[in-house]
């Protein structure tokens, strides 16, 4: 259901949006295999917010995956399916503050809609792959994720304590013997 | 004549390994408690699994083979091979628990990439791994780059027995500090310590004025700092060191990254007030030179893609990625595809030259080592002095190394034998990799950067790469790092089980 929701969330963010309108929507992975054909061009890009916000300034540096895991984190049962993947963005102060939640361990990040010009190597920015952004939303905010333990691992916890004192105390006997 | 390793023998061998399991499972108590203080349950009860699990075997095995019998020189290596073995096949227990990774052979591919300090990895959605999980790969980077038999013999060992220096020389550290190997071991131990306090704290400074919070700060000023002085490259998001787009925070990983990858003799020299040292030494002269020549391979290759036309994006994109490769360190500022798609195979060549070459002996780093380069360098001239001296003339040269050294036969063979075995592997590595599909350039960039115990990669190591590769990598990774001797003892060891009289 959840990822039904987050393919109806880019779908219309792909198609619908006026803020992108103008741009056509790329993936991170469009942008690195190809970074010539789209260096300097007005482009939409849809990815989860990640780590944090760091602010250096009147700018704000953010990172957006759109990979497997945007919608839905393996901790919340996402199926693996291969590394990360994303791209950097700077946005001003006054578009960064949209953004609340980032993910990590314990979040799926805020689903961001960005529009801006894709930069293969931006001079301004230390010839880093970069989207300077004029246009930001959050399509769909992002949530606390719960990874409480699994019965079966409390279950081999106690298998390894009996394992490790067993062994444990024959090592201690067998060196009492010397 | 092969002879039977007796049982007695045996025993040794288990009774030491044991101990070193035992010290491997002391380590997961960093990441446990790091669980712990940021309520990861989960992934606590992963470490609290694998502690347990390496306790048992570690105790097993102590159990099993008590003996008095003391360590000797047959015992030491192939006692470091298979500690690094199970030390690979136990750590791997909480990557598999944490559901981050495809199957056991990726997990472990991840620990014996840590262990060795190379940096490739196979764990998927790094971005959403927790605290816990992400202490334990710097751990084991950091505890590799010093070397486990190092921290065994630092804590856990008492005696000063003849086999003792074979288990520190079998993992590829032949330098004594010290007269005594355990002295020695804690000195190691000493400076990386001097180091970790100096480096966190300068990379949280730096992470804080880049905007990160400040528990982030600090975590990310600890990792980072592990995984450039161990010269091991893991990074704690998926973007590597990109992620703090920042120049002083790059300059911060140039310096922690070089001095890793300097040999820990010389961090010594210095260190006790001998600077001198650090000019003279073959190894640091070598290190300049070859760094100049593989930098301007890959300023031409990269000035030929025509990808950064400024100045100063230019020579930081190409220095750090060059330095980054010869110090075989694996840190990136550049998306790893970017190598093929931006940069190409000129530029990537240059990389692949310097992490063939690597760093210096007795430190963090990998490769054939610059105190090789130079030895087979200052061979090649003598051998062309010789030939246009009169036949009288007796002809011989001298390198310095912690002291003036005259070359003789007897070094430049061992040298001349492990150089050999090192270009071998990285031939094998490459076409292992074409012959799995991938372009020869690729192959070879992936390939040497395992062997090497480098990390960087072009996109070929993947989660999706076959099972076979990802193992033949493993094995490289483990041979590299052990600079074939001890890997070779521990197949010997077999052999001669099996025919030996």
């Amino acid at each position: 259901m959840r990822r039904l929701a987050f393919a109806l969330a880019l779908t219309v963010a792909v198609f619908a949006l006026p803020a992108s309108a103008m741009a056509e929507a790329v993936s991170s992975t469009r942008l690195i295999e190809a970074p010539a054909l789209w260096d300097g061009h007005s482009i939409t890009f849809t990815g989860e917010a990640i780590g944090e916000a760091m602010t250096r300034g009147d700018e704000v540096w953010l990172h957006l995956n759109d990979d497997a895991y945007a919608g839905e984190t393996t901790e919340e049962g996402a199926a693996l399916s291969g590394y990360n993947s994303g791209q950097a963005a700077v946005v001003s102060p006054e578009l960064a503050r949209a953004v609340t939640v980032f993910g990590d361990y314990r979040h799926r990040g805020d689903l961001v809609e960005v529009s801006g010009t894709f930069n293969a190597a931006c001079a301004e920015h230390g010839g880093d792959m970069d989207i300077h952004v004029t246009a930001l939303r959050v399509i769909r905010p992002g949530a606390a994720v719960e990874d409480p333990p699994e019965t079966w691992k409390l279950a081999l916890l106690a298998a390894a304590a009996l394992f490790a004192a067993a062994t444990g105390a024959a090592f201690a006997y067998r060196r009492s013997r010397i | 004549m092969m002879l039977r390793p007796t049982a007695d023998d045996h025993r040794v061998i288990g009774l030491y390994t044991g101990k070193i399991v035992l010290g491997v499972g002391l380590l997961m108590v960093l990441p446990l408690v790091t669980a712990l203080v940021f309520a990861e349950w989960d992934t606590a009860i992963d470490f609290g699994i694998g502690l347990l699990a390496c306790f048992g075997v570690g105790f097993g095995l102590q159990a099993a083979c008590v003996t008095t019998q003391e360590l000797r020189r047959r015992h030491g290596l192939v006692i470091v091979s298979a500690s690094w073995l199970l030390a690979t096949v136990l750590g791997a227990l909480p990557f598999y628990l944490s559901g981050h990774v495809s199957g056991y052979l990726d997990a472990m591919f991840d620990v014996m990439s840590g262990l060795t300090t190379t940096g490739l990895y196979l764990v998927q959605d790094l971005d959403h791994i927790s605290n816990g999980m992400n202490m334990w790969r710097f751990v084991l980077t950091f505890a590799g780059g010093q070397g486990i038999i190092v921290i065994a013999l630092t804590a856990l060992f008492k005696g000063v027995g003849g086999g003792i220096y074979h288990l520190y020389s079998g993992e590829g550290k032949e330098d004594r500090l010290l007269p005594n190997v355990v002295q020695t071991a804690r000195m190691i131990w000493v400076v990386s310590l001097g180091w970790l306090a100096l480096g966190t704290t300068a990379l949280t400074v730096s992470a804080l004025a880049l905007g990160q919070a400040p528990a982030r700060a600090f975590l990310h000023g600890l990792w980072v700092f592990m995984g450039a002085f161990s010269t091991g490259g893991f990074a704690p998001q998926s973007f590597n060191t990109m992620w703090y787009h920042s120049l002083v925070f790059e300059v911060l990983c140039i310096i922690i990254f070089v001095a890793g990858s300097l040999n820990f003799a010389v961090h010594w020299a210095v260190w006790t007030g001998d600077r001198g040292e650090l000019r003279r030494n073959v190894e640091t002269r070598s290190f300049a030179v070859t760094l100049g020549l593989f930098a301007l391979v890959t300023a031409i290759g990269l000035a030929r893609a025509g990808v950064y036309p400024d100045a100063l994006p230019f020579i930081r994109k190409s220095f750090y990625l060059v330095i980054s490769g010869h110090t075989t360190t694996g840190f990136g500022t550049v998306y790893s595809r970017a190598l093929v798609t931006q940069w190409g195979p000129l530029a990537m060549l240059g990389i692949i030259g310097a992490m063939v070459v690597g760093a210096s002996s007795c430190s963090t780093a990998g490769g054939i080592k610059g105190i090789r380069v130079s030895i087979i360098t200052k061979t090649f001239i003598e051998e062309i002095r010789r030939t246009l001296s009169p036949e009288s003339a007796v002809i011989s040269s001298r390198y310095h190394h912690l002291k003036d050294r005259t070359l003789r036969d007897t070094t430049v063979r061992s040298v001349m034998l492990i150089t050999i075995a090192f270009l071998t592997m990285h031939a094998l590595v490459t076409l292992a990799g074409v012959l799995s599909g991938y372009p020869l350039v690729d192959a070879a960039f992936d390939g040497v950067s395992a062997a090497s115990n480098t990390g960087l990669s072009c996109g070929l190591v993947s989660p999706t790469m076959p099972g076979a590769l990802k193992s033949i990598y493993v094995l490289a990774m483990w041979l590299g790092r052990m600079e074939f001797v001890a890997v070779f003892a521990l197949f010997g060891w077999l052999w001669s089980v099996v025919k030996g009289q």
